[in-house]
C-alpha cells in the first residue's frame, strides 16, 4: 500500500513539473495523449477484466464529445455538461450492452462493429444537430470554477488530473470485490455461474462502467479539439484503440495507456515521413498479436526488473497478470 | 408509388441482396467451419473490384478481368490463411483480431495504389441496355446479378446437400473435433474453404463494381452489412445467409425511400429482434463458442 501511494505521489510530480521540460507542441501531444490513456483504458478494462473485445467503442468516446458539442450550445456550466457526457454514454452503453451481452464472443464483436458504424451513420444523417459529415465546432469553454481554462497548459493539467483520477478509479474497482467477480468470470464463466453469480448482470457492469469512461475521455476530447466530427465514431478509431490496447498490454490497467502513448507518438511522428500510417499500424499490430502477448508493458516491466536491483514483487505482480490476461 | 416503380425497387433491393449474398456466404461459412471471423473479409470484396478495373483498363474485357480477379483473389486468400492465419489456430480471438490488421494493411495498399477518388467498373457491353417495365426501365445487368446469386446459390445448395465438400462442410460447423478424428485433412479444408469465401467474395466485388463502385471505406460499410447479415442468418449455411441477405437488401432499398435517414437504423433494428427472439440466427446451424 505504501508503494502505491508512492507510486502515485511519483506519478502526479512527473504530471506536474512535465509541462516545463516541454515545448507547447510536446504539452498538446502529452494532452492528447492523456485523453487517449483514458479512452484506452477503458476499452482495456472490458478487453482485459471481463473478456469482451469490442471493435466499436468510439460509439461512446463519441456520444460524449457529441454531448458536449451539442448541449454545449444550451448549457455553459463545465459540471453539467461533464455529467450529461458520462450519464448519457453509460445509459447507450446499458441498453446496448444490455442485448449484446448475452451473444457469444463473435457475436459480440461483430455487433458492437456494426452498432458503432450505425451510430457513424445516423450522426452523418442528423445533420441539423450534429453538423453531418463536416463535423461541427464545439462552444462551451473549461471552467471549474475558477475562470474559464483556454490556455493549452491549463487543459493539460486538466487532462492530466483526469488521467490519474480514472486509473486510481478503476484500479480500485478492479480491486474491489465486484472487480474480482467479473474477473472471476471472465476466466471461468461456467464455474462463476455454477456459485450462483448472474454472469451477464457483471459484464454488463462492466460495460456500462467502460462506457462511462470512454464518454468522459470524449467529453474532455471536445473541450481539447473545440470540433467535433464523425470520425470520432467511425470503425477507424475504434479499431485505433483497440490496437493501443494490444500492442500496450491487455489485462493490465497501465498497459492500453503505455499503448496510447506509443501510439500518438509513433503517429505524429510517421505522419511527417509518410503517408502509410495505416499500413504501419496494421503491421504493427498484427505483429503484437502473434508475438508480443503481454504487449509493451510486459517488455517495460521485463526491463525494469533487470535494471532495478533486488527483487521487486509489484513488477512481478503486474507481468503476471498480463501473462494471465493475456488473449486465449 | 406505381406497380413498375414497385418492381423496379424490389429488383433493386434484390440486387443489392445478392452482392451481399456473394459476400456473407463466405463470412458465414469460414465463422461456422474455421471459427474465424474474418474481418478482412470487405477487403477482399472491393480488392477483387480494383484488381478487376485495372485489368480491363489495361484493355482485357470484363469476363476476362472477373476470371483473373478470382484467380488471384484465390491465391491471395491462400495466403492469408497459410502465412497469417496458421500461426493463430486454436485462438480464435487473435485470428479475428489478425485478420483486423489486415484489413488496416489492405486498405492502405488499396488506397496506395489506387488512390482515393471514386471508380467505377463500365457495364459489361452484353447486359447493357434496359428492361422496360411500363413507366420505368430497369437496367438488365442488375438483373443479371440476381440470376448470378440465385445460380450461385443453387450450385452451394447442391454442393451442400449432395457432395462430398457439402457434407465435410456440414460436419466441420457441427463438431469440428469429430471431423478431424475421422481422419479428414482439416488443414486442407479449412484453406479450401477459405480460399472460397475469398473468391466467392470477389465476385461480388466484380460484379458490384458496376453498382457499387469502389472507393476507400466501401471495405468497412460492406464489411458491417454482411456481418449483420451474417448474425441474421445464422452461421454456417448458405441458406441463412441467402435469406437474411435479400431481407437486407430489400429493407435498405425499401427504407430508403421511406425514411432515408434510417434505412441502416432499421436493418440494425431487424438484427436485434432477431438475436432476441432467436440467439442463433434464423437459419443458425451450430452453436459458436
Amino acid at each position: 500500500m505504501k508503494k502505491t501511494a508512492l507510486y502515485a505521489l511519483l506519478l502526479l510530480v512527473i504530471t506536474l513539473i512535465l509541462p516545463l521540460f516541454l515545448s507547447s507542441y510536446g504539452i498538446f501531444l502529452t494532452t492528447e495523449i492523456y485523453i487517449m490513456a483514458v479512452f484506452a483504458m477503458s476499452l482495456g478494462l472490458i478487453m482485459g477484466y471481463a473478456g469482451l473485445v469490442s471493435l466499436g467503442h468510439a460509439a461512446f468516446f463519441g456520444i460524449g464529445a457529441y454531448t458536449v458539442a451539442i448541449l454545449g450550445d444550451y448549457v455553459g456550466n463545465t459540471y453539467v455538461l461533464l455529467i450529461c457526457a458520462i450519464l448519457l454514454s453509460a445509459l447507450i452503453a446499458f441498453i446496448s450492452g444490455y442485448f449484446f451481452i448475452r451473444v457469444s464472443q463473435f457475436y459480440f464483436l461483430m455487433i458492437t462493429l456494426a452498432f458503432g458504424q450505425l451510430l457513424y451513420a445516423l450522426i452523418w444523417q442528423l445533420k441539423p444537430i450534429t453538423g453531418g459529415a463536416d463535423g461541427r465546432s464545439v462552444s462551451p469553454v473549461l471552467n471549474f470554477g475558477w475562470g474559464n481554462l483556454l490556455d493549452p497548459v491549463h487543459i493539460y493539467y486538466v487532462t492530466a488530473v483526469l488521467f490519474v483520477l480514472v486509473y486510481f478509479i478503476l484500479r480500485l474497482f478492479v480491486h474491489s470485490p465486484l472487480g474480482q467477480t467479473i474477473k472471476g468470470v471472465m476466466e471461468n464463466e461456467s464455474r462463476m455461474k455454477m456459485l450462483g453469480y448472474n454472469a451477464d448482470a457483471y459484464k454488463l457492469v462492466a460495460y456500462t462502467f467502460s462506457g462511462a469512461v470512454a464518454g468522459v475521455a470524449g467529453a474532455i476530447y471536445a473541450y481539447y479539439n473545440v470540433f467535433v466530427s464523425p470520425e470520432l465514431v467511425a470503425w477507424l478509431f475504434s479499431g485505433q484503440v483497440l490496437v493501443m490496447v494490444i500492442v500496450g498490454g491487455m489485462g493490465t490497467l497501465l498497459g492500453p495507456a503505455v499503448g496510447a502513448g506509443f501510439f500518438v507518438l509513433l503517429q505524429n511522428y510517421m505522419s511527417t515521413y509518410t503517408e502509410r500510417w495505416m499500413l504501419i499500424m496494421g503491421i504493427i499490430f498484427i505483429f503484437f498479436v502473434i508475438v508480443g502477448r503481454g504487449g509493451l508493458i510486459h517488455l517495460v516491466m521485463a526491463i525494469w526488473e533487470r535494471i532495478k536491483p533486488g527483487h521487486k514483487r509489484s513488477a512481478k505482480k503486474e507481468i503476471n497478470q498480463s501473462e494471465s490476461g493475456g488473449i486465449t | 408509388m406505381s406497380l413498375s416503380l414497385a418492381a423496379a425497387q424490389i429488383l433493386t433491393g434484390l440486387t443489392f441482396g445478392m452482392l451481399y449474398f456473394l459476400i456473407a456466404v463466405g463470412l458465414s461459412i469460414i465463422l461456422g467451419v474455421m471459427n474465424v471471423v474474418n474481418l478482412a473479409h470487405g477487403s477482399m470484396f472491393v480488392l477483387g473490384a480494383y484488381m478487376a478495373y485495372s485489368f480491363i483498363g489495361t484493355g482485357l474485357n470484363f469476363w476476362t478481368a472477373l476470371i483473373l480477379s478470382l484467380i488471384i483473389s484465390g491465391v491471395i486468400g491462400a495466403i492469408i490463411e497459410r502465412v497469417l492465419l496458421t500461426r493463430a489456430y486454436g485462438k480464435p480471438l487473435e485470428q479475428a483480431l489478425l485478420t483486423f490488421g489486415l484489413a488496416f494493411v489492405m486498405a492502405d495498399v488499396m488506397k496506395w495504389i489506387w488512390g482515393t477518388s471514386l471508380y467505377r467498373i463500365n457495364t459489361p457491353t452484353l447486359f447493357n441496355f434496359s428492361i422496360d417495365l411500363g413507366t420505368v426501365s430497369f437496367p438488365a445487368y442488375r438483373l443479371f446479378i440476381v440470376v448470378v446469386g440465385i445460380i450461385i446459390a443453387i450450385i452451394l445448395w447442391y454442393m451442400e446437400s449432395k457432395t462430398r465438400i457439402g457434407a465435410i462442410v456440414r460436419a466441420g460447423v457441427d463438431d469440428r473435433e469429430m471431423v478431424s478424428a475421422l481422419g479428414i485433412n482439416v488443414r486442407a479444408v479449412f484453406t479450401g474453404v477459405f480460399v472460397f469465401g475469398a473468391v466467392i467474395a470477389a465476385l461480388g466485388g466484380v460484379l458490384g463494381g458496376p453498382v457499387l463502385g469502389m472507393y476507400p471505406g466501401l471495405d468497412f460499410s460492406v464489411l458491417v452489412t454482411s456481418l449483420i447479415v451474417v448474425v441474421i442468418g445464422g452461421l454456417g449455411s448458405w441458406k441463412g445467409s441467402f435469406v437474411a441477405a435479400i431481407m437486407v437488401g430489400l429493407i435498405e432499398t425499401i427504407g430508403n425511400i421511406w425514411f432515408p435517414a434510417l434505412s441502416m437504423f432499421l436493418i440494425f433494428l431487424v438484427m436485434i429482434l432477431v438475436l432476441m427472439i432467436k440467439p442463433s440466427g434464423l437459419f443458425g446451424r451450430g452453436e459458436i463458442t
